[in-house]
């Protein structure tokens, strides 16, 4: 499990900090790590996931800004949340993972400006909020393909696909 | 063991345990040389070549992509003719860019003749892994002489300083990072002020006080006095002046010189430039 989202989460960070030199519109770039963070939330119910959510945000961290901590807080709180939702759910599938994606950009969106702005964060919320609604849109239509590649990957090493709870 | 409340609750309590490391780490601030940044160099070193290749294969694609479509629908009669010209263009577009890139390289000789000093040509490789920071990734690190706080410019204007090095590349913080600051002042009026970077909103000039004279259209250059960047470097004009509400300062917003989402090359000071004597005149407190 380590190893598939070791590999997933260099290939999410190569292309959040890759495309953006090609591709203008920021907003319109799926956020990779926070589906991954979903995925893992919604299906692995363990304590090494927790640290897999972790050790996402904090690779996020180590090629994003100079606040080290922040996506790995973030990353982690939503891990969290997601996990309480999905232990509270009979069913877990690929709307309700989007679902969980949307919201868990959203929450993650708001979580950095409120750490990196602090007081100053309101007046940053209201002009940002446009941008962060849509991409947490582009990342909810996306994190299904993920979900599935995800799925593909664990079943090619014979991981359980599906709810995990050790 | 099982059957514990802790085993129980174990991954509330692990999140919970994570989740007050990341608040030390946030809450701690890090320093250049910290262990906490050990992985960030680690991370750019992993990431940084495939970053450079994806780059590479991106500007290629573009032409090949632009090619493919354009021959799409041509009956067959026609293919070797349109192929031909296909590669004529695809050899113009690429002559083009190698005007340009060749345009932007002179530029940036021409600036580091002006500068004096030491400094090195970096590639623009990469950029922020997050919406709400900014930074870029450069395509030259340790094993060039990059060192974190060197000054990095574009033959616009100042660009940012470097936090992470790598052997072969290096992050560098942008002017526009709600964590930069730089000591810069009105090329018109002489008015010190701090720039720093707004969360999602560009760039501003602090504690400018009210009563003094600074109008939209003037020029901010960098004065030096800050140890990092020289002194006269554009950082861009202002936009805007507000006076309005409590507070002692004026709200000045600023357009940077540079376009940072079109950055290709950069220019990396590892060595400064004499400052001129005078510096300590801009100076007005």
């Amino acid at each position: 499990m380590v190893i598939i989202f070791g590999i997933a989460a260099y290939l999410a960070l190569l292309i959040q900090t890759a495309v953006p030199l090609w591709f203008p519109f920021r907003a319109l770039i799926p956020n990779l790590i926070i589906i991954l963070t979903v995925d893992l939330g919604l299906r692995h119910h363990g304590a090494l996931a927790a640290l897999i959510a972790f050790a996402l945000g904090y690779a996020t961290d180590s090629m994003s800004g100079t606040t080290i901590g922040m996506n790995a807080f973030l990353t982690t709180g939503i891990f969290l949340l997601t996990y309480e939702v999905s232990s509270r759910l009979l069913v877990t599938n690929a709307l309700l993972g989007a679902i969980a994606v949307f919201f868990a950009v959203v929450i993650a969106g708001l979580g950095a400006i409120i750490i990196l702005s602090g007081r100053g964060a309101p007046s940053v919320i209201n002009s940002a909020m446009p941008t962060l609604t849509l991409q947490a849109l582009i990342s909810a239509i996306v994190a299904p393909i993920v979900f599935a590649l995800m799925a593909g990957s664990k079943r090619i090493v014979g991981l359980p696909d599906r709810l995990e709870r050790e | 063991m099982k059957g514990t409340l802790l085993w129980r609750n174990r991954v509330g309590f692990t999140s919970a345990l994570l989740m007050i490391l990341s608040l030390h780490l946030i809450s701690s601030g890090v320093k250049p040389g910290d262990i906490a940044l050990r992985p960030a160099g680690m991370t750019l070193s992993i990431m940084a070549p495939v970053e450079s290749a994806m780059n590479n294969f991106a500007q290629g694609s573009t032409g090949f992509v632009r090619n493919y479509f354009d021959l799409v629908n041509v009956r067959r009669e026609n293919e070797r003719l349109k192929a031909e010209l296909a590669a004529v263009k695809s050899d113009q577009a690429r002559l083009i860019e190698l005007e340009t890139e060749n345009h932007h390289l002179t530029d940036l000789l021409d600036l580091k003749d002006v500068l004096g000093g030491n400094s090195i040509a970096a590639n623009v490789i990469g950029s922020d892994a997050n919406s709400f920071a900014r930074t870029l990734t450069i395509g030259q690190g340790s094993s060039s002489g990059v060192r974190a706080g060197m000054p990095v410019l574009s033959f616009q204007g100042v660009v940012g300083k470097v936090i992470v090095v790598s052997p072969h590349a290096a992050r560098v913080l942008i002017i526009d990072d709600h964590n930069s600051a730089l000591d810069a002042f009105d090329q018109r009026t002489r008015t010190r002020g701090i720039v720093a970077g707004v969360v999602d909103d560009g760039i501003t000039m602090k504690y400018v006080e009210r009563s003094e004279d600074v109008r939209p259209g003037d020029t901010i250059v960098t004065s030096g006095l800050d140890g990092i960047f020289p002194r006269g470097l554009l950082v861009g004009s202002i936009k805007s002046v507000m006076g309005e509400g409590p507070g002692m300062f004026l709200n000045v917003s600023i357009t940077p010189a540079v376009d940072f989402r079109s950055l290709e090359q950069v220019l990396v000071i590892t060595e400064m430039p004499e400052q001129p004597e005078h510096t300590q005149s801009a100076s007005k407190g």
